[in-house]
C-alpha cells in the first residue's frame, strides 16, 4: 500500500505541474494564427515562382507519416523539430535569392517564438528508447539535410532558394492542417 | 580452419562529433594478436544483405581500440561492425554484430568558449561544437541550447547553472571576484547533453555606475501601444536613443551588437518615454529593448535590455458598452478595446466578452448573472418589468488568459408592463357593459311600474270646472247630448268625446280636490267611491 500511495502522490504531482502550464493547452490555437502568419509572410517575401527555376525542380519526398502518430505528443515534438530545421535553413545567405528583408525577418522571428513556446510545453520524457520513433525523425533529418545539401551544391542562387521556400511552404501547409486537428 | 584465438567481446563504438572509435576487450592471449574489423550500411533503414567492406582505420590494430571516422559518412542509416583478432594466419571467428545509427549513439563535443570581463560583468561568446568543420553531425547549429554551470573561485561555492545565448552577458555577479564556469551544448529534443568545454576562470572588474544611465528600463503597453519608461537620476542635460532588436537574432551565432536599430521618433530625445509601437510587427515574435544615454560630455551609457514579447506584455483596455431596451429584451452593444481599427488585437487574441448584469434595486443582494459571448451584440431576455438594470462588460482571451478590466456601468430601466393596463381597461369595460345589461332591464321595468302606478293613482285627467255636480249624480243625465243631431253624427265619436270629458273630468275632478273644495266631494265621498261610478257611467254609456 505504502508504494501505491507514492505512485499516487506521484501521478497527481505530474497531472498539477501539467495543468498549471494554462498556455500550453492553448498553444494549438495559437500555432494556428502562428502558421497562418508565417504562411502570409512566405508568400510576401518574394513574387511568383520564377518559370526558369521549374527545370531545377527536384522532389524532397516529405516523410507525411511523421505527422501522423497517433499521440499529441509525438505531433508536438515532430512540429518542433521542423520548425527547428525550418529556421536553421532561412537563416542561411539569403542575397542572392533578393527577397524582401522585414517579411523574412518576422518569418524568422514567429517562427524562433513558436520554437521556444513549444520548448516550454512540450514535455520531453524519454519512457523508453524506441528506435521505431526514432526512425521516423531521422527520416525527417534526411528530408531537411537533402534539402540543406542542394541547396550548398546551387551556392544558395535563386532557383535554389525558390524551390526551397515552395517546398517550405508545402511543409507548413502539412502542418497547418495538422494543428487545426489538434 | 580449427583456431584456437578467441574472438573478441563487448564491442563498443564511442562517438563524439563526427569522431568514430570502436573499442573491444580481449580476454585471450595478447601476444602477437592483431585485430581487424568489417563493417556494411544500410540505406534508408531497409537490412537487405550488403556485402561487408573493410573499416578503414581498423585494420590489423594492436590495441584494444581504434578510429574508424573517414568510414562513416551516412549518419542517420544503420551501421554494422565486427570485429576479429588475428595471429599471422589465424583467426579468429567474427565477433557479434554491433548495430548502431551513429546520429543516436553520437555525443556532442565540447563547444569553444571566449570571454571577456568589463564593468563587472562577464561577456560570453559560445561557438558551436563543430564550428568551422566540413563534415558535421551536427548540421543544425542552431538548435543547440547552451548550458552554463559557473560558481566562485573558493572552497563551498554554489553553482549555478542557466541557459544562455550564444553571444550573452552574466551581469548577476559581485565585483572583484574570480569566477570560474563551463558550459555544455544540448539538443533538447534529441535528449543529448554534451561534453562540457574545459573550465575557464575569470576575475570580474569592478563596477562603474554612470549616474546618467537609464535605470528601471519598463514597458506599459495598453491595447497595443507600447510604451517605454525610464529614470533619471542626473540632474545635467540627458539625451536618449531608444534601441530594439529583433527576438530571433540573439538565436544566431553571428555578432547580434550591431544589428540593434533606433527607434523612430525616440532618437536624440529628452524625455524618459518612448512610444515604440510602430516597431511591433504584432504578427510575430519578440523584441528586446535598451536606452542609450548621451552625456553632454558624449559619453554613452547602455542601460538594461528587456525583453517584450507583445501579445503577453500588452494588457487588454476596456472595451465601451452601449445598452438599449426594447420590450422585454436588453440590447447590449459592445465597443471592443482599441477601437474598431485595432482587429489584430481581436484577432490574435481570438477576443471574448462577459456581461455582468444585475437588477439596480436598495437591497444589495441582487444576484450577478454572467453571460459570456464572441460576438459585439448580446441581448439578454429574462427580464422583470419596471426593474433598473445595470450592465459592465469585461474582454478576456482565453488563449493568453487575459482579461481587461471592466468597463463602465450602465444602467437602463425596462419599462412597465403594457400587458396589465390593457387588462385592467378590459375588465373595466366588461364589468361596465354587464353592469348596463343588468341594470338597463331593472330600470326599465321601475319606470314602467312608476307609469302605472302614476296613472292608477295620480291620474293626470281633470274634468273640466265648468261641469257642474260632477260626480253626485249618476252620469244619465245627458249634458252632452243637448244637440241630438250632432249626437247621431258624433256617434261614432261619442266614447272619445265622453272619455275626452271623463278625462277632463278626472283632471277637473283631481283638480277640484286640490284647489277647491266643492261642496260635492267634501270629505266623506272618498275618491275610490267617486271612481267606481265613473266607471261604471264608462260602462253604462259605452
Amino acid at each position: 500500500m505504502n508504494t501505491f500511495g507514492l505512485v499516487q502522490i506521484g501521478l497527481m504531482l505530474l497531472c498539477t505541474t501539467n495543468t498549471s502550464s494554462l498556455q500550453c493547452n492553448h498553444l494549438p490555437l495559437q500555432q494556428r494564427k502562428v502558421i497562418e502568419n508565417s504562411l502570409q509572410l512566405l508568400d510576401k517575401m518574394g513574387k511568383k515562382f520564377p518559370l526558369q527555376c521549374l527545370r531545377e525542380k527536384t522532389s524532397f519526398r516529405f516523410p507525411q507519416q511523421v505527422l501522423k502518430a497517433r499521440q499529441k505528443e509525438t505531433i508536438k515534438v515532430a512540429i518542433e523539430e521542423i520548425f527547428q530545421h525550418i529556421f536553421y535553413i532561412f537563416s542561411k545567405n539569403v542575397t542572392l535569392a533578393a527577397w524582401n528583408g522585414t517579411a523574412l525577418e518576422q518569418f524568422q522571428n514567429g517562427l524562433y517564438q513558436q520554437i521556444e513556446q513549444l520548448e516550454a510545453c512540450v514535455i520531453k520524457k524519454r519512457t523508453n528508447y524506441f528506435q521505431n520513433k526514432e526512425v521516423n525523425r531521422l527520416k525527417l533529418k534526411k528530408y531537411f539535410q537533402k534539402i540543406d545539401c542542394f541547396l550548398k551544391d546551387k551556392q544558395h542562387n535563386l532557383c535554389s532558394w525558390e524551390i526551397s521556400r515552395a517546398e517550405m511552404r508545402r511543409c507548413l501547409q502539412l502542418i497547418d492542417k495538422v494543428v487545426r486537428k489538434l | 580452419g580449427q583456431t584456437n584465438l578467441k574472438s573478441p567481446q563487448d564491442i563498443q563504438v564511442y562517438v563524439v562529433n563526427t569522431n568514430f572509435t570502436l573499442r573491444w576487450n580481449y580476454t585471450g592471449n595478447h601476444t602477437n594478436v592483431t585485430f581487424s574489423a568489417e563493417y556494411r550500411w544500410f540505406e534508408d533503414f531497409v537490412t537487405n544483405e550488403t556485402e561487408w567492406k573493410e573499416l578503414p582505420g581498423c585494420q590489423s590494430v594492436a590495441s584494444m581500440e581504434c578510429d574508424f571516422s573517414s568510414a562513416i559518412t551516412k549518419y542517420y542509416d544503420t551501421h554494422h561492425v565486427r570485429i576479429r583478432a588475428e595471429r599471422r594466419e589465424e583467426v579468429s571467428p567474427w565477433s557479434s554484430i554491433f548495430e548502431m545509427i551513429p546520429y543516436l549513439i553520437a555525443e556532442i563535443g565540447p563547444p569553444g568558449i571566449r570571454l571577456q570581463s568589463t564593468n563587472g560583468v562577464i561577456k560570453i561568446k559560445v561557438s558551436p561544437p563543430e564550428a568551422n568543420q566540413v563534415r558535421k553531425m551536427w548540421i543544425d547549429d542552431l538548435s543547440f541550447k547552451y548550458d552554463l554551470v559557473i560558481w566562485e573561485n573558493s572552497s563551498n561555492a554554489e553553482f549555478r547553472s542557466r541557459s544562455i545565448f550564444p553571444t550573452d552577458i552574466i551581469d548577476d555577479l559581485a565585483p572583484d571576484t574570480t569566477y570560474c564556469l563551463k558550459v555544455q551544448a544540448t539538443l533538447p529534443l534529441d535528449f543529448k547533453e554534451g561534453l562540457f568545454s574545459p573550465i575557464r576562470c575569470v576575475k570580474t572588474t569592478h563596477k562603474v555606475n554612470d549616474l546618467f544611465c537609464a535605470t528601471n528600463v519598463s514597458v506599459l503597453a495598453l491595447n497595443m501601444k507600447f510604451h517605454l519608461h525610464w529614470n533619471n537620476q542626473y540632474k545635467q542635460h540627458v539625451s536618449y536613443n531608444v534601441q530594439y532588436l529583433i527576438g530571433y537574432l540573439k538565436k544566431l551565432h553571428d555578432d547580434y551588437s550591431v544589428k540593434w536599430l533606433s527607434v523612430p521618433g525616440c532618437e536624440n530625445i529628452t524625455d524618459t518615454e518612448c512610444n515604440f509601437s510602430p516597431i511591433i510587427a504584432t504578427t510575430s515574435g519578440f523584441y528586446y529593448l535598451r536606452v542609450q544615454a548621451m552625456s553632454e560630455y558624449n559619453k554613452s551609457c547602455l542601460s538594461n535590455e528587456i525583453k517584450v514579447d507583445p501579445l503577453i506584455t500588452n494588457e487588454i483596455g476596456p472595451p465601451g458598452v452601449k445598452v438599449d431596451i426594447s420590450d422585454v429584451l436588453l440590447h447590449i452593444q459592445i465597443s471592443p478595446p482599441g477601437g474598431s481599427e485595432n482587429e489584430v488585437m481581436r484577432d490574435r487574441y481570438d477576443l471574448s466578452y462577459r456581461i455582468l448584469y444585475w437588477k439596480n434595486s436598495s437591497n444589495n443582494e441582487e444576484e450577478i448573472k454572467v453571460k459570456e459571448l464572441k460576438q459585439t451584440i448580446g441581448v439578454v431576455s429574462d427580464l422583470a418589468p419596471s426593474t433598473m438594470y445595470c450592465v459592465k462588460v469585461q474582454a478576456f482571451s482565453e488563449v493568453y488568459n487575459k482579461s481587461s478590466h471592466y468597463s463602465r456601468e450602465e444602467c437602463i430601466k425596462t419599462p412597465g408592463d403594457k400587458i396589465l393596463p390593457l387588462i385592467i381597461l378590459a375588465t373595466f369595460v366588461t364589468a361596465l357593459i354587464a353592469v348596463c345589461l343588468v341594470a338597463m332591464p331593472l330600470v326599465f321595468a321601475v319606470y314602467q311600474a312608476y307609469s302605472k302606478i302614476k296613472y292608477v293613482f295620480f291620474p293626470s285627467c281633470q274634468p273640466p270646472l265648468n261641469i257642474e255636480g260632477f260626480g253626485q249624480q249618476v252620469f244619465s243625465t245627458p249634458y252632452l247630448i243637448t244637440t241630438e243631431e250632432r249626437i247621431e253624427n258624433f256617434s261614432v265619436i261619442e266614447p272619445i268625446v265622453i272619455e275626452v270629458n271623463q278625462i277632463d273630468f278626472k283632471d277637473h275632478k283631481h283638480s277640484n280636490q286640490s284647489s277647491r273644495d266643492s261642496g260635492n266631494y267634501s270629505n266623506d265621498d272618498d275618491t275610490s267611491g267617486s271612481k267606481v261610478s265613473e266607471e261604471t257611467l264608462e260602462k253604462e254609456i259605452v
